[in-house]
C-alpha cells in the first residue's frame, strides 16, 4: 500500500471542497445581480461531486508493488445552474425592469448559501486532518530507516 | 526462521500494510463525505490479518474492500458517518505507530546483537 497515494485522495477532496466554496461565494456575491453576460438575472450554481478512482501519479507508477485497489478520491463532476425561477420585485425605476415594472432577481437564499459554506469548510478541515494523520504515518515509516 | 526475517517482523510488516490500506479507505470515505450516492467502504481488518497470517507468505493476499453495512444513509444516498471516520482515522494512526515502534525495536535488537559482538574476540 502506498501512503503517498493516500495524500492524493485527501488532496482531491481539498480541491473539490475549495471549488464548492468558490461557487457558494460567487452565489452570495451575485445575490442581487440582475443582469449577466448571457442576459437575465444571475442563476444560482451548484457543484456536483462524484467519486472517482485516483489516477496513478508518476511517483506511484514507478513503484512496482503499487496496489491500485479500492479507495476513491472525489472531484467536481460539473457545475449546474439551479432551475428555480427568478424572484420578481416591483421596482419600476430600475433599468432592468420589464414592461410591468418588475425586476427579476436571482432566487438566492443567503442562509442556504451560508449553510453550504459551513459544510464545505468543515469538510475541508476534516480532510486537512486526514492529511496530517497520513503525514504522521509516512514520517513514522521514515523513522524506521533512521533508527 | 532467519535472523533478519523473523516471524515477528513478518507479522508487523503485514500489520503495517493492512493499516496503510485501511488509512487509504478511511481517507477515501472522508474525501467523499459530500458525494451523493457514495457508500462507506472498509476492510474486515481482523479477518484480513488472520488471512495474511495463515498464508505462507509466498503470495500476497490482496485485501478486499467491502461496503460497510448498518450505517444510516442520508436522503442523497450517501452513508458516510463523520464520527466513525474521524474515530477510525485516529485509531489507524495509533495502530500504525505502535506497530512501527515494535518494528523499530526489532531492528534495535538486531543492531544490538551485531554491535555487542564487536569486542568479543
Amino acid at each position: 500500500m502506498n501512503l503517498f497515494k493516500v495524500l492524493d485522495i485527501s488532496g482531491s477532496a481539498l480541491l473539490a471542497e475549495r471549488q464548492r466554496a468558490e461557487v457558494v461565494a460567487s452565489n452570495m456575491a451575485n445575490a442581487e445581480s440582475t443582469h449577466t453576460a448571457e442576459g437575465g438575472p444571475y442563476k444560482r450554481m451548484h457543484v456536483v461531486f462524484g467519486a472517482h478512482p485516483m489516477q496513478k501519479s508518476g511517483f506511484a507508477m514507478t513503484l512496482a508493488s503499487f496496489n491500485d485497489m479500492n479507495a476513491e478520491g472525489v472531484r467536481v463532476e460539473r457545475v449546474v445552474q439551479d432551475g428555480a425561477p427568478p424572484v420578481r420585485r416591483f421596482e419600476p425605476g430600475h433599468p432592468d425592469a420589464d414592461a410591468d415594472g418588475y425586476v427579476a432577481y436571482p432566487a438566492i437564499n443567503p442562509v442556504e448559501e451560508m449553510v453550504n459554506l459551513m459544510g464545505s469548510a468543515r469538510a475541508y478541515q476534516l480532510n486537512a486532518s486526514a492529511v496530517q494523520s497520513t503525514k504522521n504515518m509516512i514520517q513514522a515509516s521514515i523513522d524506521i530507516i533512521k533508527s | 526462521m532467519s535472523l533478519f526475517n523473523s516471524s515477528q517482523m513478518e507479522l508487523l510488516t503485514r500489520y503495517l500494510d493492512l493499516t496503510a490500506t485501511r488509512q487509504s479507505l478511511v481517507t477515501g470515505n472522508i474525501a467523499n463525505v459530500d458525494t451523493p450516492g457514495y457508500r462507506t467502504r472498509d476492510i474486515d481488518f481482523h479477518g484480513e490479518l488472520q488471512r495474511a497470517l495463515q498464508g505462507d507468505g509466498s503470495e500476497t493476499t490482496e485485501p478486499v474492500a467491502r461496503e460497510v453495512q448498518g450505517l444510516i444513509a442520508r436522503p442523497d444516498g450517501n452513508n458516510v458517518s463523520i464520527d466513525r471516520e474521524s474515530m477510525l482515522l485516529s485509531e489507524v494512526q495509533l495502530e500504525f505507530s505502535s506497530a512501527e515502534l515494535l518494528l523499530k525495536s526489532e531492528f534495535k535488537t538486531l543492531n544490538l546483537a551485531i554491535n555487542e559482538g564487536n569486542g568479543a574476540i
